[in-house]
This record gives C-alpha cells, structure tokens and sequence, in this order.
C-alpha cells in the first residue's frame, strides 16, 4: 500500500493542472480576505465575523480541490494512464483506495493551510489598523473552521467518487459545480412545490454547508453542523462505493 | 512462460475473442500475428486484467496476472505508447511506474540511459516524437528487468534504426531466457526478430508454430532457373505436367517439381544450367494466404 501511495503522491504532484488548482484554491479567498480587512472599517469586524468571512470564500477552495480529486482518476481515465495505473498495480481496490486517501488528506491540508493563512494574515491587517480580532473571542467560529476544512475533504471525496463514476473530466467537474449551484435548488423548488416539507434539508450539499457554519441547529428545517456534516459525507461515500464498483468491474 | 486457455471477451454480442488459447515459451520471440480487428489488443488487455474476460485464464509462470505480487518484477508490458499523461515528463512516468511497485529511482534513470532519453527525460511527453513515446515506453516495460514482455506494435512510429534497435532488443532478451510476446504489422521485421508465431483471426487462432514451419505450410514454394537453352527446358516440364513462368529468355520459375527434379530433367536433356535455385515466398504472403478467410476489412483495387 505504501509503494501505491507513493506511486499516487508522484502522479497527482507532477501534473500541472493540480498545482494551478491548489495555487488558486488558496489564492482567491486569500486575496478576498486581505482586501477586506484593507478596505473594511477595522472596528466593525471581530473575530467571528472574520471567520464568517473565511468559511464563506473557502467554499470556493472546496469546489476547487474537489475538482482536482476528480480529475485524479479522470485524467487516469481521459489519457489511458489507467491501464499502466492497472497492469503496474493489479489491485483495482489498492489503487482507488490510496487516490481517495491522498484526495482527502490534500484536501483536507491544503483547506486547513488555506484557512489558517486567510484568518492569520486577515486578523494580523484588521489588528494593524486599530481593530480588535482575538482568536479567544472566537468563540464557537473555531468550529467552524475546523468544520469548512471537513467540508473540503468531504468534497474532495465526492469529486473523486464522480470522477470513477463519470469517467469524464468535463462531465464530472460540471456536475460537482451545477449539483450545489443549480440542481439542489430546482429540486428543492420542485419538491417545495410537490408540497414536500423542508425539502433542503436533505439535500447533500446544502445539509454539507453547515459543516462551516457554527449556528447551525438541529431543526426541522436543517441537520445542524455535525449531522448535516455526516450526512454529506455518507451520501460521498454512497458515491465513492458505487463509483469504485463500476471501477473495479468495468474494462479499463 | 505464458499460458493463455480458453480467453473468451465478447463486446454486446460480438465475439472479440473465442475461446482462444495458446502457449508463448521462454528463450524466444514469439510474434502475435492477425489482421486488424483480428482480436490481437483484446487478448492483451485481458491477459493483464485490464479487460474482464468472460471465460478462460492467462496464466504467468502459471499465476493469473492479477495475483502477481509487484508485478513490473515479473512481466513488463507496453500496449500503446500513448498511455501516458502529455503533461508529466518521461522520467516523471517511469518514477510513479516504479514507485508503484517498490523499484528505486536508480533504475528509472537506468531505464532512460536504455532507450536513448536520458537528455529529453525531463521533458513534458507532449513534445515528444511517436518513437521517443515508444521508446520512453519500452523504458516502462525494462524497468524491473522482468522475464516475462508483452508488446503490441512496439515499432509504430520508430525510424529504421529504431526498428532495428528494438529487434536487436527482443532478440537479445529472448537470449537471455527471457519469455517475449510481441504482435507487429511489420511482418519483414517479424520475419527477421521471431522464432513462433501465434496467428489469429477474428478472435480464434489459426495456427501455433516455428515461423519457419509456418512459411512452409502457407507459402508458395517455386524453382528459378536460368539457362541458355530454357527454351527446351520448358517444353520437358509441362510435358510433366510443371506450371512455367518466363521471366525472361533465359529465366523461367517453375511450380510443381523439386529443384533436384528440375536439375535431374536437365541433365536427361543436356541442358546447361546457370541457376538452379529453391525459392520460398515470404512470412507476408504465408500470412496474407493463412488469414484470406478472417480478414475483417478487404481494400479494394486501386484503379
């Protein structure tokens, strides 16, 4: 397993399109972050609306790594570097099973660096300029953050369980985006309208958001942080499981 | 050694390939020879588990592929040269191929000193050549120095010195003991590097030998001769019912008698010979009769 994790961590470091990504990924809310603690009055902005101001932007970095933990194993598909993946590594399963932990861990890292950067540099501006950013009145916004980086490894999951599923690496980052853009409302709206009840509440993405909001509740209406968390994640495993069954039976 | 027994692969209701089975021996070069569409890739993919076969096995050293532990130590395959990412350098390539099966970085650069790339090596493989992403991917197939190789169309692409540099290869390999199984259009370079052949067509195989044995059953087979008086010569053979074809004056081909029966005519009629010689077709037209039956696309003539 460590000579295919090896194998895997040489793949997806010496493809370009991985670094731009990640590069990107911690860029844009970085930039989003230094900006507005530059322009913002400092006074009006604490610690927890710091963190707000983080986990929002860091959405963006999720979809990002995301669509790098599909093409992992689309670009596998879309170049036939499957087939040497397969012929040097037997083991369908080994092979899957060490993309999907590198898809989380870089995930997971990269979202963790990208947030502790945002909110370091964020609060180091703000405090520069007379404002009063204090890690201790964060209060329960710490678990939002902890939460926003689950959601990014949870998202890279998915990205990677589309991309076994979908094979295409158009077809797969099309449906990571427009599944949280634009399907769960239309079926949200269609299910409102059917007369179903707190038809979000049980739509993947939107019970996943939660995970980077620290006010979320259990309620009629919503999973709350944690379980809406895990249920995100249930439902990328769902994906991951059947992606990895068509993997392993399919031809390469 | 390879055992292949039985290997089945349907596509929908297409049969690819039909209960095909064969044997490939170690110390040898055996060409993998069929039309297109004959099935030939198929039966590759399936013996390395890539493609799902429906029914039979390949066996390695008698063991599936799939349970070979680090298999790049045992059986070193190369089945298109284009499965590789354009945007990773060659060297890149081979250092996940041999992480993946524990090799170290030495052998990488082995590998590239091997093939001719050690100075493109850290170059991205788009700007690589068809025959520098052949020979980046015969590094692939030598880096665990496995005694078991698998080719399909390894000289696509190459230049002659290419062609000849991976003939002089295999050969050399198959020297060392080594089980190789390569398929190839170039049936001049087949002729010249393979010791068997395993001949198949639309999926089923039509025969299993000595490339020699296989030109002596599916080859034409003539006598030339060349005389002053040929004239004469001709007149005794078709009175023994011998098929004649002048060439010129002096030179005619003969079909039916040996070159001794020939030589023997000669001498009851006192006829001086010039070239008395044994002519045998080649390993193309042997194939090109065998497989007649299969062919799966016919050209038309050309007007």
């Amino acid at each position: 397993m460590i000579n295919t994790l090896r194998s895997e961590w040489i793949k997806l470091r010496t493809v370009r399109m991985n670094a731009v990504l990640a590069i990107i990924a911690v860029a844009f809310p970085l930039v989003i972050t230094v900006l507005t603690a530059l322009l913002i009055d400092s006074d009006s902005m604490d610690a927890r609306n710091l963190i707000g101001l983080v986990t929002g932007t860091s959405v963006i970095t999720g979809m990002l790594l995301g669509v790098i933990g599909a093409s992992s194993i689309t670009g596998e598909f879309g170049f036939n570097t499957i087939r040497p993946t397969f012929a040097a590594t037997p083991k369908r399963s080994r092979v899957l099973v060490a993309k999907a932990i590198l898809t989380i861990v870089v995930g997971i890292v990269v979202e963790a660096a990208m947030v502790a950067l945002c909110y370091g540099i964020g609060s180091a501006i703000l405090n520069g300029r007379g404002g009063d950013v204090a890690w201790s009145d964060a209060g329960n916004g710490r678990s939002a953050l902890v939460g926003i980086v689950c959601f990014a490894g949870i998202v890279s999951l998915l990205g990677f369980g589309l991309g076994m599923l979908i094979r295409s690496t158009p077809a797969a980052i099309a449906v990571l985006i427009l599944w949280p853009l634009v399907a769960e409302g239309l079926i949200g709206a269609l299910l409102a309208v059917a007369g179903v009840e707190h038809p979000f509440k049980w739509l993947p993405y939107n019970a996943g958001i939660n995970l980077g909001n620290p006010d979320a509740q259990t309620s009629a209406d919503s999973l709350g942080q944690v379980a809406g968390g895990l249920y995100f994640l249930v439902v990328s495993l769902a994906v991951c499981a059947v992606g990895a069954w068509s993997t392993m039976t399919r031809d390469a | 050694m390879i055992t292949v027994q039985g290997l089945t692969k349907r596509f929908g209701s297409k049969f690819a390939v039909a209960n095909l089975s064969f044997d490939v021996h170690e110390a040898r070069v055996t060409g993998f020879l069929g039309p297109n569409g004959s099935g030939k890739s198929t039966t590759m993919r399936c013996m390395l588990g890539l493609d799902r076969a429906d029914a039979g096995q390949s066996l390695f050293s008698g063991k599936p592929y799939q349970q070979l532990d680090r298999p790049l130590h045992q059986v070193g395959a190369l089945l298109d040269a284009g499965y590789v990412h354009p945007g990773r350098s060659g060297r890149n390539h081979l250092r996940w191929l041999a992480a993946s099966n524990g090799l170290p970085t030495s052998r990488v650069d082995e590998s590239l000193a091997t093939v001719g790339l050690t100075e493109v090596g850290s170059k991205r493989v788009k700007t690589y050549s068809l025959g520098m992403k052949q020979r980046l991917g015969l590094a692939g197939v030598l880096l665990g120095d496995p005694h078991t190789i698998i080719l399909d169309e390894p000289a696509n692409g190459l230049d002659p010195e290419g062609i000849r540099w991976i003939r002089d290869v295999l050969v050399y390999l198959a020297s060392q003991g080594k089980t190789i199984l390569v398929s190839s259009h170039l049936l001049s370079e087949m002729a010249l590097m393979a010791n068997s052949l395993v001949v198949i067509g639309k999926g089923q195989l039509i025969e299993q030998c000595s490339v020699d044995d296989f030109v002596s059953r599916y080859g034409d087979h003539w006598v030339r001769v060349k005389s002053p008086r040929a004239g004469t010569l001709v007149e005794a053979l078709q009175a023994g019912g011998a098929t004649v074809q002048p060439l010129d004056e002096s030179t005619i081909e003969v079909r039916g008698p040996s070159a001794a029966e020939v030589g023997e005519l000669a001498a009851r009629y006192q006829v001086t010979l010039h070239e008395l010689s044994q002519q045998t077709g080649s390993l193309e037209d042997a194939f090109l009769k065998a497989t007649a039956a299969v062919q799966e696309y016919t050209a038309g003539g050309v007007r």
